[in-house]
This record gives C-alpha cells, structure tokens and sequence, in this order.
C-alpha cells in the first residue's frame, strides 16, 4: 500500500528549527490561513475550494427515495468522500487510507450531527417521500489542511444548493423540474466550520491551517468545529502528544475569529454568485418562497 | 547556433531544420525518435532545439517526472541499509536506487558513513537502464575522490522543475532557449553569492538543498530560486530579486 513521500531528517530538523524561530516555511505567520479561493459552478450546489495548494471540490445533489423506517419525519443526509489519485499518489480508490477516514468521520461529526442541514424540511410525506441530500466531496489536490477545506467546500456547496420546489395534494406528490419553479435552498440551521491547530515542540509553537509538510512533522492536532455564533460543535483530537487544557481554551477563541472570518467570505461569495445568477432582477419573483 | 520550433508527439521534424554539412553522426537527443528510413518525430512536446556544431538535435521541456541517466547528479534520501547497500529514493513513489555502501570517498568495511533513514545523499547514477534498479554512486570511479558529492548535512531540500536545474547546472553559453521560452541562463546564484555564503546543490530530479548557514539565510536563497524557477524570471528581474533578497536580509 502506498504511503505518503516522508520528509527527510534534513526537511524535519530545518522546519522544527524554524518553527523555533517564529518562521514558517511559506512566511506565514503562526495563526493564519493560506489563501482561500471559493468558486461555484454553473449548477447548483458545486464548490470548488482552493486552500494553499489544496483543492476540493463538493457537489451536492438530491433526490426524492422513502424516507428510514424508523425516522419517518426526517429526509437522508449522506456525505461521502473520495480522494483521488490525482491528489497524491498515496491515496487509492476504494481502499480509504487513515486520513479519509478521519475526514469523514469528522464531517460526519461537524455536519451531519451538529443538524447543520435541518433534515426534517427534506420530509414531503412522512414515512413515504423525502428528499435523499447526498453530498460528494472530491480530493483533487492535497497540500494540507484538508480538514478545513472540505467544511468550508461542503458549508458553501449546501448554502448554495437549490433543491426541487414540491407540492403536496393528498397523497399526490409534484416536483417541480428545474425549468417549471424556481428551487428552493436548504435549511440550514447553523453553518459550522473546522479549524485545525497543529501542535509542535511540545505544545509551544501552535500553527493554524499547517501545510502537508508541517503535518508530517507536528506532534499533535487539534479540530475545532464552531459556527460564527461561538457554538462549538466538536473538539476532536486523534492521539498524538498530551496538550494543555489553557492552550485549549486560546485555541477556541482563536478558532471564532477564524470562523467569522471564514463564513464572512462565503458570504461574500455567495451573494456575488446570487447576483450573477439574478439576471433582470427577477429571483425575488420568481421564488417560491415569494407569496404569489 | 540555435533555432526554435514547437513540437507536440508525433510532429515529423521538417528535414529543412536537421543540421547538414557535417560529417559527424547525426545525434539525436531526449524527446526525438528515429522514424525509418529518413524522418525524426517528437515523442514529448517542446521546443526543439538544433546544435549544428554537434550535429545534435534534441527536445527541451520543462515537465514531466525525472527518468534517472547514468552520470545524472541526484540528490536522493536514504530509506533504510541492508548488509550492502542503502535503499535510496530520487524520486517518491518510483523505483528504489540501490547506493553501496561502499561508494563513498576512501570508505571501507569500518570507516563507510553511517546514514540513518531520511538522511539525503548527493550522488552520481552510475547504472540506469529500463529494466533494472538505478544504481548510485558518491565517488568518481575514475580518481576515487568524491568531488562534492556525499551525505548533505543540514539545510533545507526544496523542489524546483526539472528544466530549472538542467538550467542551474549548465554554463551560461550553453543555454539553449532565451527566458521566455523557459529557458535562459540563470544568475540569480551567481548575484546572491556576491554578498552571502551558502552552499548548494541541484539534483536534477527536482531538487535544490541549499544551506545557508541559519534559518532566515537558507529559505531567502531557496524561496528566491523557487520565484525564479515558477515565474520565469529574466536575467534583469533575476538580478532585481537578488537585490531585493539582499536588501531583506540586511546585508
């Protein structure tokens, strides 16, 4: 099984060394993020993010199944994840390394149970019809920080994301295509987003949003998940050296800062893709949630 | 004498351009290949690049993964020893090179360095071939001196393309393509080391280990090869960006 490249002794001493410094590789200082680059595409729910060198696309689709015997009154929320060999030649399909399988058990986590996406709108007849969700994200390019990038790819792709207008007559069931009602977006309840912290030299030097190189060398990582109101969703930590509880404490409040920041620019780009799509004015009409 | 003309795989070479008037055996370099009975065809896309005097002919790109020639210099980390050999890398996720553990510098059973896994190595490939395992070598075979090459101990390994440390090693007259076809003479070293001291070394799979000494001093000399290499800077702005590089350091 192919493992990710290691970095030489010489790699690992000059980046500790440094870190010791308050320099890092790429100039960055300690407690910021790379670049972050949000695009959507042409359909609805697609988001390409680009975090450094690191890029993600989601694409988020839906469709109408019976809902879970026993959870009559809610919809289906699926995430699934895929690296693809493309993005480094230590990933394989079909056989999940450990980092895909901590990527989607803390998506898992940070999504799906904190009820980001309220799953009981997907409902349209209870115990018969709901809406399937099924969100896909595609690894296209590792650097890093994949965490961070696949929550904000996935929180964006969802924001965006329109499904099928329905109606409900009796037992009878429309949906809408495309082309005969505007779609309608998904109720999200909140919209938390992952921070990693990386930890070196014992807990001294704390790094946010490390690269692929200053992962392979840190002694141990920290994911906080928090939506802007400072509602924290998860803490998770997977092994590595102990780190003090005080740190912990800095990271959460570093951690809202980096949320605002964050959720502040996918905003900011959806409203720029919501005007782009606003051809002549008419969305406001043309929306179901507009009272005809 | 150079002349320039794109080729994608598969492009016929116009005989126009293959060098006459010689009576040296046509060569003919990476990238072309033999069509019989008269013809040359481009298997990789670049620029094709004609030295008369050689009656040589070869493909200059700046792409693709490093295939290992012999007498190529390399810089490669060790994986782990066996009772003879290091088990070397060059390039991840290829081949293993094969390093004695005799071929360093007057080495014998009891004075051999020892190399610890992840420790890189400057070395020559002194076998290459298809079918086989490359194999490395830190000693000239002809002198038994080393001639630079061996462990590299300290500073900092960066990656660069391949065509950048083709450029790195060759001399300036012998650069084929002007910058902005990729190529272009590169003296951006050369600028830098007027006011600081460091080492370097290129391996032409990609590698540049620089050391300068400290921390600040070793990433301005690598960040400052790596701008130059991704944006393709010219001799003028190679010669801007030691300036500035200098100024930031403070010396």
């Amino acid at each position: 099984m192919p493992r990710e490249a290691e970095l030489s002794l010489n790699e690992r001493e000059f980046l500790l060394q440094a870190l010791r410094e308050n320099v890092r590789l790429d100039g960055r200082p300690f407690d910021t993020f790379r670049n972050v680059e949000l695009k959507f595409g042409e359909e609805y729910g697609v988001a390409d993010v680009q975090l450094g060198k690191t890029r993600i696309v989601v694409r988020v689709s839906c469709d109408v199944t019976a809902p879970y015997p026993d959870r009559k009154f809610d919809g289906i929320f699926n995430i699934t994840t895929e690296f693809s060999p493309m993005a480094s030649p230590a990933f394989e399909v079909g056989r999940p390394n450990e980092s895909e399988v901590i990527l989607s058990r803390i998506l898992e986590k940070a999504i799906r149970r904190s009820s980001a996406l309220d799953t009981e709108s997907l409902c349209i007849i209870a115990g018969q019809k709901c809406f399937a969700v099924r969100a896909d994200i595609h690894v296209l390019d590792h650097d890093g920080g994949l965490v961070d990038a696949a929550c904000i790819a996935l929180i964006a792709a969802l924001q965006h994301f329109r499904r099928p207008d329905v109606t409900v007559e009796g037992e009878n069931v429309t949906v809408y295509s495309l082309r005969e009602r505007e779609p309608v977006p998904l109720a999200m309840l909140h919209h938390p987003l992952c921070v990693t912290f990386s930890y070196f030299h014992s807990g001294e030097v704390v790094l946010v949003d490390a690269t692929l190189a200053e992962e392979q060398v840190r002694e141990s990582e920290v994911i906080v998940t928090m939506n802007r109101h400072g509602e924290i969703c998860q803490i998770a930590k997977y092994g590595g050296s102990p780190i003090d509880a005080v740190s912990l404490l800095t990271c959460t409040s570093s951690a809202l800062g980096k949320v605002q920041a964050l959720w502040k620019y996918i905003q900011e780009k959806l409203d720029e893709d919501a005007k782009k799509r606003d051809a002549g004015g008419l969305m406001a009409e043309l929306s179901a949630e507009n009272a005809r | 004498m150079t002349s320039t003309l794109l080729l994608l795989p598969g492009d016929e070479v116009p005989s126009s351009l293959l060098p006459k008037g010689n009576h040296k055996p046509l060569v003919l370099g990476p990238g072309l290949r033999h069509a019989p009975p008269s013809s040359v065809r481009a298997t990789v896309s670049g620029t094709l690049t004609v030295d008369a005097r050689k009656n040589a002919l070869w493909i200059e790109t700046n792409r693709g993964r490093y295939i290992p020639h012999v007498n190529d210099l390399v810089i490669a980390t060790v994986l782990r020893s066996s009772s003879d050999f290091y088990h070397c890398t060059i390039t991840p996720h290829a081949a293993q090179a094969n390093l004695p553990q005799l071929a360093f510098e007057s080495a014998t059973r009891k004075t051999r360095p020892q190399l610890a896994p992840g420790a890189l190595v400057y070395a020559r490939i002194s076998s290459a071939s298809r079918d086989m395992d490359p194999e490395l070598s830190c000693v000239s075979a002809s002198s038994g001196k080393a001639d630079g090459l061996g462990p590299l101990k300290g500073g900092m390994l960066f990656d660069v393309s391949l065509g950048f440390c083709r450029r790195l090693l060759l001399s300036e007259s012998k650069v084929p393509l002007p910058a902005e076809q990729g190529g272009g003479a590169v003296t951006i070293l050369e600028a830098l080391a007027e006011k600081i001291g460091f080492e370097v070394a290129v391996g032409r799979n990609g590698k540049l280990w620089v050391d300068g000494g400290d921390v600040k001093m070793t990433l301005a000399v690598g960040k400052a090869l790596q701008q130059t290499d991704q944006e393709r800077l010219t001799l003028d702005q190679q010669k801007k960006l030691a300036a500035k590089t200098l100024r930031e350091l403070g010396s």
